[in-house]
């Protein structure tokens, strides 16, 4: 078997005495996409974090196409592959849509001319281009989940973490980028997606990890997990709650 | 731009131009001063405008700059244009040392600490002997104010470009503001945040020394009270703010008015200096509320608006700053 693209290894996240992530583990392979679920406050976007490099997991490791990469800051991350979105959307509101995608596109294109010639591509891509010299803040949700992941995209990843980027979108915006991601798989990017949606995430995902208080409750393929009782007790739990 | 690169050429000629024309030793000097404070006020803008931290101490790397071609040529000998190097060098390294620190502050502990920082070297300026402490030094007299007309015209011309070349021509400047609008979000883009922002603080600081070296042999007396007057962060401020943060002409456009006023209103108006604060303080008040961009900030707004307008799309949006960064990742 081929080396995973990504591996997290026993990860422990505590805040104070709060276990947010407790002992999770979980391999991405190479151009699969696996998706990341659980209730509010499961510890998916902590996860995230500490895949990233903004958190330094409390303990357990993380390894990036063998190497470990535990504690690495966010831009070395970035720059070695690995690009994120944010839950709770980062624009740059000031800069407008095409500096927002450039600055991430500086990443592999040092010269700004260059980067503007790809962040072009990538606006066109994820259909952004019309709005190109807008202030990013003047970007609805939607679009702004789409900034998101363009930003993520012109770093040119191999792994990239996309944190509910379909909730709150309408049904036909949600269709769109349920599209763009599964292009993206197709392209052999190898993605790990975040989503409350179970519909989503059963119908995209090669694997499923199920999260629920920090603890990881199930590993496995979507039609394993989806009659798992002891997911189903967690997800009926919430709607009870 | 190729019209930009013309007005820019055409300016910088007409003003090479002046001291043939401009024999009145008084008004050189005001040319002069001028410059000096378009280079104060475009530096300080680096910061402020480009990183999002205000700068509280910026005076004190003109201070600094000061003080080390008074000294290295009052006690070591050294010949003045050796010296500058050696000022814009000790600025720099000034500002990675107290930047490395500081920059990890949010913006309002970075104002402060900055504050705190100008008011320190001041107070060490004081005490120790090879400043002079409270006296200060006096520099042999070197009476060509056409020399320094030149020297600090150049001085500003060469600093106009190499921001321009860094924050608007390179990618360094859109990096800068991609930190200033969110810098945890700029990390997740391969952006090293620390590094960047002291990068920027050292190119603020480097010609502000330079500068300030120059006004040492030019004035020939600098003490602490003169050259470390936090007045001259102040100035360089009120400046930026007025033209508009975050452009380069801005910053040149709020020094020349700023300082016109103020040079009128001390001719004519010497005895009522208290005045002419109120004027300042009051004009910035209404500027920060009414024109949050400043003059030139407002007017490029407009005609960004209008543009936008033309092709059916809203842009009504000024660059946007937030002093103070959010570095929350979960918020
Ligand atoms: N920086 C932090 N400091 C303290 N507690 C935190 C921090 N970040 C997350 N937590 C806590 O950790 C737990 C997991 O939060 P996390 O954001 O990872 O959940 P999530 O699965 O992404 O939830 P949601 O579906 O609501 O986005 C929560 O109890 C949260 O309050
Ligand atoms: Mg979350």
């Amino acid at each position: 078997m081929t080396e995973p693209i990504l591996r997290v290894d026993g990860i422990v996240k505590t805040f104070g005495g709060l276990h947010a992530v407790n002992d999770v583990s979980f391999d991405v392979g190479k151009g699969m996409i696996v998706g990341l679920i659980g209730p509010n406050g499961a510890g998916k976007t902590t996860i995230f974090n500490v895949i990233s490099g903004y958190y330094a997991p409390t303990r357990g490791k993380v390894f990036f196409k063998g190497s470990d990469i535990s504690g690495l800051p966010p831009y070395k991350l970035a720059k070695m592959g690995i690009g994120r979105t944010f839950q709770v959307v980062k624009p740059f509101p000031g800069l407008s849509v095409l500096e927002n995608v450039m600055v991430a596109a500086l990443c592999k294109h040092p010269r700004k001319h260059d980067a503007r010639q790809h962040a072009w591509e990538i606006l066109e891509f994820t259909g952004l281009a019309s709005r190109a010299d807008d202030a990013a803040a003047s970007l609805t949700l939607p679009g702004r989940k789409r900034l998101e992941i363009s930003k993520a995209l012109a770093l040119e990843p191999e792994l990239l973490l996309l944190d509910e980027v379909v909730a709150g979108l309408n049904p036909t915006e949600a269709d769109r980028t349920i599209e763009l991601i599964l292009k993206l798989r197709d392209q052999g990017i190898s993605i790990l997606v975040v989503e409350h949606i179970m519909r989503v995430i059963m119908n995209i995902s090669d694997q499923v990890v199920v999260l629920n208080f920090g603890q990881q409750i199930a590993l496995g393929k979507p039609v394993e997990v989806a009659r798992d009782p002891v997911v189903i007790e967690a997800y009926l739990g919430e709607e009870a709650a | 731009m190729r019209r930009g690169i013309l007005a820019f050429g055409l300016f910088v000629g007409v003003m090479a131009l002046v001291p043939a024309f401009v024999q009145n030793a008084f008004v050189l000097r005001i040319v002069t001063e001028l410059f000096m404070w378009i280079v104060l006020a475009i530096t300080w803008d680096v910061m402020a405008g480009y990183a999002g931290y205000l700068n509280f101490g910026h005076g004190a790397f003109f201070g600094a700059g000061a003080y080390v071609t008074a000294i290295l040529m009052m006690r070591y000998g050294w010949p003045f244009f050796v010296t500058l190097p050696v000022a814009g060098l000790f600025a720099g390294v000034a500002a990675f040392l107290a930047g490395i620190p500081t920059l990890r502050l949010k913006g309002a502990y970075f104002a402060i600490a900055t504050w705190a920082l100008a008011l320190a070297v001041q107070q060490l300026a004081l005490v120790l002997d090879i400043t002079g402490g409270p006296d200060g030094m006096r520099l042999p007299p070197f009476l060509d104010p056409v020399f320094f007309f030149y020297l600090i015209l150049a001085v500003a011309v060469a600093t106009f470009l190499l921001l321009w070349v860094l924050l608007e021509w390179a990618p360094f400047g859109l990096k800068l503001k991609s930190i200033r609008e969110d810098e945890s979000g700029a990390m997740a883009l391969g952006l090293n945040p620390a590094r960047i922002k002291v990068q920027a603080f050292i190119l603020s600081a480097v010609p502000a020394g330079v500068l300030g070296g120059i006004y040492a042999f030019w004035i020939t007396f600098i003490d602490p009270a003169s050259v470390l007057a936090d007045i001259i962060t102040d100035q360089a401020m009120v400046m930026a703010v007025f033209g508009g943060l975050g452009t380069l002409l801005g910053p040149v456009i709020g020094a020349i008015i700023v300082f016109s006023f103020k040079t009128i209103f001390w001719a004519y108006l010497s005895d009522y200096q208290v005045l002419y604060l109120i004027i300042l303080g009051g004009g910035i008040a209404l500027t920060v509320v009414f024109l949050p961009n400043g003059i030139w900030g407002t007017i490029i707004g407009h005609i960004q608006g209008r543009n936008a307008l033309h092709k059916g799309m809203s842009l009504n949006m000024p660059p946007g700053r937030s002093p103070v960064q959010g570095a929350d990742v979960n918020d």
